[in-house]
């Protein structure tokens, strides 16, 4: 139903390929980017609907491509939701004040992640536990 | 090499013991020692707080200090100089407190030898800064280790995630079809790695609390969905060993002040650990009530027929990395940091945790928070008399996202936002915000409370809106909002009426209103 386009930002090549699986069953398109400014290119070159980042990386960290992006007046558009393994306590609110659409702390469970995917896409949620798994976000 | 001369500081008003004491000072070597005599412990304080003494002997029956006072006093003031209590001879009791207390040593006056004095000054002064040293490295070290664990758990997800990501891939069968047992088995790995994920979750909870920085945010919330959802959470779970879950909890319960991700945090901790520690078909009773003992608070309860604690260890498994020696298999997995975490948790919160049990038959544990009472909120803004012509005026402020969803944390930093944006607003003396109560969906709300007239309240409406609208951070959060107020229906109140009648009176008012507000909310139009 989907074939929106999700572009994901990780220097884990392990983590990439197996969000490349997850989100593709789910009929999303999948692109790449693994460091800060790949990710600024690789928006560029494909306009995403939604842009999955990871917070430590190099050439540029998570922080510094969201500043990029809303710098930019056609990519502050795209929505972005911060995948990191950080503590959250201390770049949760960080990720939220830069705008991100959430914070999403690794491992992610499957079901809240693709829940939080479709909420922000504003597609109609199927699975009755996504949304109510929203509320241990 | 020369070496420098001890500063030794000596407070006694006996003159005799005084002079005995200096005597032996003056059959040293000179140059060695440097002997200031005080008579009092207010001159003593003064003059450790100079800095420069090596080692004070501190008399303990002094005319301004008596006993171990002199002792703490001395600590307070320079808590790295060495202290050694001078006492009588039937006073050898008091002289071990003071060495509880913090003295290096002490002397019996009357019993010193010439000699003895020198070699326990020095001894007494070595042993100090052994501990001054020992001390710091034990402070240092805790820090190490928590920026170790912080960073250690940091770098045990990132593998844990692509674990996590590839195992639920070959479960769900993206990679093709499972025969039944390797989809148990990869049920189990994955039931491990979660296992897994919560301890590396306990542990920087743990590094959080140790330092400080545990982030707890109060609201009026009704325990009642907490309990439910850690009921349907562990519903599979309990099932799968046989075990009856319930929780029971009466209609007329009323409102927490608590933060409610934080208690379910501790119902979810508490409910995981009955069903581990319950056999087949067993049970596990949730209950929720008035405590019987404080009606200011609400008491939890989660009883269960599991194997129990023995009285000896019911104390301790609140201890951070307690675990029961005989826990059995169940207990062994885990870190031993749950209960620690709960008991802090609640604690923070401003309650207490506990639990009673019977080896064999089950434990039951509690726990408690406080009841969100309006009319301890709003109290202090009817501390004054009343004038005829003000009211109790409710200010709403109603914030709506236009994207029609607002994220949890987007929720808690708006409603930050907005609740210090109102403060701005108001007389912090007469008029109280009220915290955030539990809503549902992409709308927050939020109500003050003002004594004023029409007049007042329109003022007031006009600033928040101005406030509101000025603020970029909830302009860029794409909300708009509606500034609105009413008033309370006037209270009639009698001139004998105790204070604290009256604010019950407004209380339930603005409950009322409040109530009414939220439910015409709800009506969907």
């Amino acid at each position: 139903m989907s074939n929106k386009t999700i572009l994901i930002v990780d220097d884990d090549p392990d983590v990439r390929m197996g969000l490349n699986i997850r989100l593709k069953a789910n009929h999303y398109n999948v692109i790449f980017a693994a460091d800060g400014m790949a990710s600024i290119a690789e928006a560029r070159k494909h306009m995403p609907d939604l842009i999955i980042l990871d917070l430590g990386l190099p050439a540029g960290d998570g922080f510094s491509v969201m500043e990029r992006l809303k710098a930019n007046d056609t990519l502050a558009l795209i929505p972005v939701i911060v995948m990191s393994a950080r503590d959250p306590s201390a770049n949760r609110e960080k990720a939220l004040k830069a705008d991100a659409k959430a914070f999403l702390q690794k491992p992610v469970d499957n079901a809240k992640l693709l829940a939080v995917i479709r909420k922000v896409l504003g597609e109609k949620d199927l699975t009755p536990h996504a949304v109510h798994d929203l509320g241990e976000l | 090499m020369k070496e420098k001369a001890l500063q030794v500081l000596l407070v006694e008003d006996n003159a005799g013991d005084a002079r005995l004491l200096r005597e032996m000072f003056s059959t040293e070597r000179a140059g060695s020692f440097e002997l200031t005599h005080l008579l009092r412990m207010s001159e003593a304080v003064a003059h450790l707080a100079k800095g420069g003494v090596d080692i004070a002997l501190l008399d303990l029956g002094l005319p301004d200090a008596q006993g171990l006072e002199t002792v703490r006093r001395a600590h307070a003031v320079a808590p790295d100089v060495p202290v050694i209590v001078l006492t009588g001879l039937d006073d050898e009791a008091l002289a071990a407190e003071a060495m509880k207390e913090g003295a290096q040593d002490y002397l019996i006056k009357g019993q010193i030898e010439n000699r003895a004095l020198p070699r326990a000054l020095r001894h007494a002064i070595e042993r100090q800064r052994m501990r001054v040293d020992t001390e710091q490295i034990r402070k240092q070290q805790l820090q190490l280790k928590d920026e170790f664990l912080s960073h250690v758990s940091h770098e045990l997800r990132s593998p844990l995630t692509a674990i996590y990501q590839f195992v639920s891939i070959l479960a769900d069968g993206l990679a093709g079809e499972l025969r039944p047992e390797q989809s148990e088995y990869l049920r189990i790995t994955l039931r491990n790695v979660r296992q897994l994920e919560s301890m590396i979750a306990d542990l920087l909870e743990v590094t959080r609390i140790q330092a400080g920085k545990l982030n707890i945010e109060p609201q009026g919330a009704s325990l009642r969905d907490a309990i439910t959802d850690t009921v349907s959470m562990f519903e599979g779970s309990a099932a799968a060993k046989g075990i009856t879950l319930s929780a029971n909890i009466p209609a007329d319960l009323p409102l927490a002040y608590v933060d409610p991700s934080r208690v379910r945090q501790v119902l979810i901790n508490l409910v995981s650990n009955a069903v581990k520690f319950t056999a087949k078909s067993g049970e596990i009773k949730l209950q929720t009530r008035i405590f019987e003992e404080d009606p200011g608070l609400l008491v939890v309860e989660i009883a269960d027929t599991g194997c129990g604690i023995k009285p000896e260890v019911s104390k301790r498994i609140f201890e951070r990395l307690y675990q029961a020696s005989d826990a059995g298999e169940a207990g062994r997995k885990g870190l031993g940091l749950g209960l620690y975490i709960s008991k802090e948790l609640v604690a923070r919160q401003g309650g207490n945790i506990w639990v009673t049990s019977e080896p064999q038959k089950g434990s039951n544990f509690f726990f408690t928070v406080p009841i969100f009472s309006l009319a301890s909120l709003i109290s202090p803004i009817l501390t004054n008399e009343v004038k005829p012509e003000e009211g109790i005026a409710v200010l709403v402020v109603e914030m709506d996202s236009q994207d029609g969803w607002l994220s949890p944390d987007g929720r808690i930093e708006i409603s930050n936002v907005a609740r210090t944006l109102l403060q701005r607003c108001l007389l912090p003396d007469l008029d109280v915000v009220l915290p955030k109560m539990d809503l549902g969906d992409a709308q927050e709300l939020f109500f003050t409370v003002a004594r004023t007239n029409k007049q007042g309240a329109e003022v007031m409406s006009k600033r928040v809106r101005e406030q509101f609208r000025r603020c970029e951070r909830l302009q860029k959060a794409g909300l708009t909002f509606t500034v609105s107020y009413s008033f309370l229906s006037p209270i009639s109140r009698s001139v004998n009426e105790p204070m604290g009648g009256f604010a019950e009176h407004v209380a339930a008012g603005v409950q009322e209103h409040i109530n009414t507000m939220m439910i015409a909310r709800s009506v969907p139009t």
